[in-house]
């Protein structure tokens, strides 16, 4: 399987950490794992960094998960990238509101491997 | 017109559905069982974390998590994989993360507040001798909960609801 890069956005770094755990036992293979606190470092991140996935967070200070994924959209950062959110937000409301910002995945915390698996995989082209 | 929230849920839920959160949260992410009962926690006897979610929306509240030092670390353990030697910053960031998932399953198992009903962002304070002082809730729920030898208390506090 091909190895990628990942960021991780999260502003708890123990979920972070978590997240990272999941896409490995999930049979990822990871050659590099960015992280960022919030919507505002993982901007400045990507105008950098080069990712094959990004998984992140909906509530988080300073600005939102949302609005990330906007921001991301807009300025056209890493556009063919995969982006899944992992949140406790839970609603359908939530996730349609989501997959209109440009995500392609949403994983509801609390969460297992498995899960992740069955909702990132799918997503990206392992050749 | 649409039915006022507080009229579509049944008190007698509120506890079920935070007995069954919790077991997902601590099932799901901790891999240990977590399961109604257990004694209170002894105020001033140990040094106690509380994490607090508010709750804005459709209700306006808090989902409190409270637990000693040994069932913190505990829990930050089986998150992290890693026991941490005391109750830093990894700590406070794995039960405030607790306490969010608890909230956000609490609050997703009723379709009003999954939608209408935000989470802030968690709040952890540490201390040896404190108390909480509510104003006068709609509706409060408290309940001990015991995972191996350890035990949290988790209450849901509602102080408005549409």
């Amino acid at each position: 399987m091909s190895e990628i890069a990942a960021l991780i956005v999260d502003d708890s770094s123990v979920m972070r950490k978590i997240v990272e755990r999941a896409l490995r036992q999930a049979g990822l293979s990871l050659n590099k794992v960015h992280e960022a606190s919030t919507g505002v470092e993982a901007l400045d991140l990507l105008k950098s960094e080069r990712v094959q996935l990004i998984l992140s967070d909906i509530n988080m200070p300073m600005m939102d998960g949302l609005e990330f994924l906007r921001q991301l959209r807009m300025q056209q950062l890493a556009p063919d990238v995969p982006v899944v959110m992992i949140t406790t937000e839970s609603s359908e409301e939530h996730v349609r509101e989501a997959i209109v910002a440009g995500a392609q995945g949403y994983i509801r915390k609390p969460f297992t491997a498995e899960q992740v698996k069955e909702r990132v995989l799918p997503l990206l082209d392992l050749a | 017109m649409a039915t006022p929230v507080r009229e579509s849920m049944q008190v007698n839920m509120h506890a079920a559905h935070l007995d069954d959160a919790v077991g997902e949260v601590f099932g799901l992410m901790m891999g240990v069982p977590c399961v109604p009962g257990g004694k209170n926690l002894c105020e001033g006897q140990e040094t106690t974390i509380t994490a607090v979610i508010g709750f804005a929306g459709a209700m306006s509240g808090a989902c409190t998590l409270r637990c000693g030092q040994q069932a913190a670390l505990r829990m930050a353990e089986c998150m992290v994989g890693v026991r941490p030697e005391e109750l830093d910053a990894t700590v406070k960031d794995a039960i405030g993360e607790v306490c969010n998932m608890v909230a956000g399953a609490w609050k997703g198992k009723h379709p009003a507040l999954a939608a209408g009903c935000m989470l802030s962002t968690p709040a952890v304070v540490t201390g040896t001798n404190y108390q909480l002082h509510l104003q006068q809730p709609e509706f409060r729920v408290n309940c001990n909960y015991q995972f191996e030898e350890h035990v949290v208390s988790i209450s849901i506090i509602c102080e408005f609801i549409q």
